[in-house]
């Protein structure tokens, strides 16, 4: 169905012409012969921009070595991008920014200590296992970065849940750290008293994890720098806020059955994944009431994992669970026809 | 005004889907219309929707202007000689759809005897059946491009109930400012036109739309109705100009019909189950036309555009006129042209040869450069979801594309292949610039074909 081209034929005109315009090359195709303008790519990169603030904050307070680990991530998922396209005989497709947006997104649920290699390793296991095999953009099933992380607990468990850091604006040397989330499920109530204890000032902890003064992983620990780059997809029209609000509003019902409900809502990813991943289009459904349930779904079982399961934190685990829902999402879940009931045929 | 609609416009719509292009009207608005009669004229015998017409002309005969030069066998839709002269051939030759067809080419020798069509007295009170078979034999198609014979759609069946008759001056394609002109110049012939097919289809409500980027078409429309007193004629009609929205595809028959009275056409069904019958202005003007005048459809208007055109225009031709014609007359071509077009960019056709002939339902010629259109290759469907979300109908274009891409066409049915009426919000809207009416199209077409073979 590409553009056939061909050139319109010359008639002879009478009278001595004076030096005839050459023919255009004129292309065939079916309507329309406007388009809006937004392609793929740029979608991709405005989401990757998107993400900048975040991976800002995360150098500010976590040091040089994040930005290490996020260029190891991006490397190794196009690479392998690169590669599949090469082994398929197709055009390389790294340049639409969506491998980025992988190695990206990768890098933001690692703890800011990983070493650095790992990442690397983690973004072609994820780029090869969850796109490419499947067929490229557009045919995977589940989130590429989540599929990553979860690959990277299974290889490097150790690493994956012990090196944290503090946070310290402006100090060269972070100190490791634990998160909140995670010594709360190994402790229970003692723990967590503990950790309110050491906090100086325990009006003001809300406000740490909102700014993003905790130990956590590279782009989830401020929510504030998350709400900027969301902020500037929903103006740009490129994400809605259906998928992330009834992940909230999920993840909130199931508050009460946490220990301490406040850090519950603010710690661990769930804001990063709620705008970020779950909203990720491949994998999320198309229409309003798909995604609503999409959401919620993802939002009851991160509360489900995090309050009964044997992980801290469950947002990762969660949105691929619902990922596979996502087809039959878009099947109980149709645009209304223009007609009188409305129904779909 | 409701929290819900703050910021958006409180006119008129319809309820879902649909886009808003760069409108590019600009560059014909303000253009009076102007009449170009070439010294050749080309004519497709088709030029209709149904079966086509047959020549009734040999080469080297006489004809005079509104002579039938091919008719359908049976009855159906004429075709005229929109000039007086000399049949000069009657042989296969292009066509802006059907790739060939039969061409009756004329070569123009105005005489002083020409017929010039006068006002015949009495027309306002022929008998309808009267009124219908002029219509017929003055070959009146929908000339907003559709093309379907007119006398076809006012013949109603005994039992419709039609209450309001819309005419649609939505002209929502971009660039096209034809009958946005015609409004304006013509508007008298246009609430005539209107006034006989009320008339004709016995309904006494008759509702205007136009958008709202064509407000002053919409003002002199309102002035006309009020100077020509329509309340006082017989039968009276009680006429009104709505101002709608600017969004495409509001010229379309369903979304106009929502848009004015807000009813909604059953899905497969027509305007008139629901009580409406929708014409097109030009249809209205060419209308009167046949009744008043006893004149067939032998010219229209149309827009001239594109930024590959060095002076665009609005003009008036003979249905037959050459593209490599209009393209001389208005200058000839203006950088890298890479697309021509007949009709508009939405949904007009791109055409290969310049002896194309304009026909009955040809509302733009446009001459498209390469920073105008769009010409790329398509990639993967991402399920962003833009293209159901511009879709008018409600369908689901992406799971269509899916389907074709694994060649299973007769799945697409549920997706809404057969109520798609092609209006392009879908492949404009794409990120991954799919070809989703195309995709369509063909699917439509596995569907046909299936059917014959079933039968």
């Amino acid at each position: 169905m590409s553009e056939a081209e061909v050139t319109p034929t010359q008639v002879p005109t009478p009278a001595p012409a004076p030096t005839p315009a050459p023919a255009p090359t004129l292309h065939l195709s079916s309507g329309p012969h406007i388009a809006s303008g937004r392609s793929t790519a740029q979608i991709m990169w405005m989401v990757n921009l998107s993400l900048l603030p975040a991976l800002l904050w995360a150098w500010a307070v976590f040091g040089w070595a994040v930005l290490a680990i996020t260029l190891s991530s991006i490397l190794g998922c196009v690479l392998a991008e690169y590669a599949v396209c090469r082994i398929a005989k197709s055009p390389s497709t790294i340049l639409d920014g969506s491998a980025v947006c992988s190695g990206l997104l990768l890098a933001y649920t690692l703890p800011p200590g990983i070493p650095v290699w790992m990442p690397f390793i983690g973004g072609m296991l994820a780029l090869v296992f969850t796109k490419g095999i499947f067929g490229g953009l557009g045919y995977n099933i589940f989130n590429v970065a989540l599929v990553g992380r979860a690959m990277m607990m299974a290889t490097f468990p150790v690493e994956m849940t012990t090196r944290w850091l503090t946070p310290a604006l402006g100090k060269a040397d972070a100190v490791s750290a634990a998160t909140f989330l995670g010594q709360i499920k190994l402790g229970g109530q003692e723990a967590l008293a503990k950790l309110l204890a050491a906090v100086p000032d325990g009006g003001q902890l809300w406000f740490d994890f909102f700014l993003g003064m905790r130990a956590g992983s590279i782009g989830e620990v401020s929510v504030l720098m998350i709400l900027l780059g969301a902020a500037f997809l929903l103006w740009k029209g490129i994400i809605k806020l259906y998928i992330p609000l009834s992940i909230l509003v999920g993840v909130a019902l199931m508050a009460p059955f946490s220990p301490a409900p406040m850090i519950y809502m603010l710690g661990g990813g769930i804001w990063l994944g709620a705008f970020f991943m779950a909203t990720d289009y491949v994998t999320s459904p198309t229409q309003p009431r798909g995604q609503i349930v999409f959401g919620l779904g993802i939002g009851l079982l991160t509360g489900i994992i995090r309050n009964w399961g044997g992980y801290p934190e469950g947002i990762c685990y969660a949105i691929m669970l619902m990922n596979i829902l996502t087809p039959a999402l878009n099947d109980w879940f149709r645009p209304k026809r223009l007609t009188a009931d409305g129904a779909p045929s | 005004m409701s929290l819900f609609s703050w910021g958006k416009s409180a006119l008129p719509t319809f309820s879902r889907g649909g886009i808003h292009p760069d409108e590019h009207k600009e560059l014909t608005e303000n253009l009076p219309i102007e009449d170009f009669v070439p010294t050749n004229v080309s004519l497709p015998v088709s030029q209709s929707l149904g079966p086509s017409a047959e020549p009734l002309v040999v080469k080297a005969a006489k004809v005079k202007r509104g002579d039938i030069i091919a008719t359908v066998p049976g009855g159906g839709v004429s075709l005229h000689a929109p000039v007086s002269g000399i049949i000069k051939s009657v042989q296969s030759g292009p066509h802006a759809s059907l790739v060939y067809d039969t061409i009756i080419t004329i070569q123009a020798k105005p005489a002083e005897d020409d017929p010039q069509f006068p006002e015949q007295a009495g027309w306002q009170a022929l008998p309808i059946a009267q009124m219908l078979e002029r219509i017929r034999d003055a070959g009146v198609v929908g000339l907003g491009g559709a093309a379907f014979p007119t006398y076809r759609k006012l013949t109603l069946p005994k039992d419709a109930k039609v209450d309001t008759l819309v005419i649609n001056g939505s002209e929502c394609e971009p660039y096209l400012t034809c009958d946005y002109r015609v409004m304006l110049e013509e508007s008298e012939k246009v609430v005539l036109g209107s006034w006989l097919i009320s008339k004709i289809i016995g309904v006494r409500n008759c509702v205007i739309g136009v958008e709202d980027n064509k407000q002053p078409a919409a003002e002199k429309m309102r002035q006309t109705i009020a100077e020509l007193g329509l309340e006082k004629m017989d039968p009276p009609v009680k006429m009104t100009v709505v101002v709608t929205q600017t969004r495409y595809p509001q010229g379309s028959e369903k979304q106009l019909v929502q848009s004015l009275t807000g009813r909604l056409v059953p899905k497969g069904g027509l305007p008139m189950n629901v009580g409406i019958v929708v014409q097109n202005v030009a249809t209205a003007i060419a209308c009167l036309d046949a009744i008043r005048n006893n004149k067939p459809v032998i010219e229209r208007v149309l827009t001239v555009s594109g930024l590959g055109i060095k002076t665009p225009k609005n003009l008036r031709v003979p249905i037959g006129t050459s593209v490599e014609d209009i393209l001389a007359h208005c200058g000839g071509y203006n950088g890298d042209v890479v697309k021509i077009l007949l009709g508009g960019p939405m949904m007009g056709r791109t055409i290969a040869d310049l002896d194309v002939a304009v026909t009955k339902g040809t509302s733009g010629l446009l001459f498209l450069t390469a920073a105008e259109t769009s010409i790329t290759h398509y990639q993967p469907c991402i399920s962003c979801g833009e293209c159901i979300d511009a879709c008018p109908m409600g369908l689901e274009p992406n799971r269509v594309s899916q389907y074709m891409e694994v060649g299973r066409p007769l799945e697409t049915e549920r997706y809404g292949v057969k109520e798609c009426f092609e209006c392009g919000c879908c492949s404009w809207s794409c990120p991954s610039h799919r070809p989703l009416v195309q995709f369509m199209q063909v699917a439509k077409a596995a569907y046909r074909r299936h059917e014959r073979k079933s039968k």
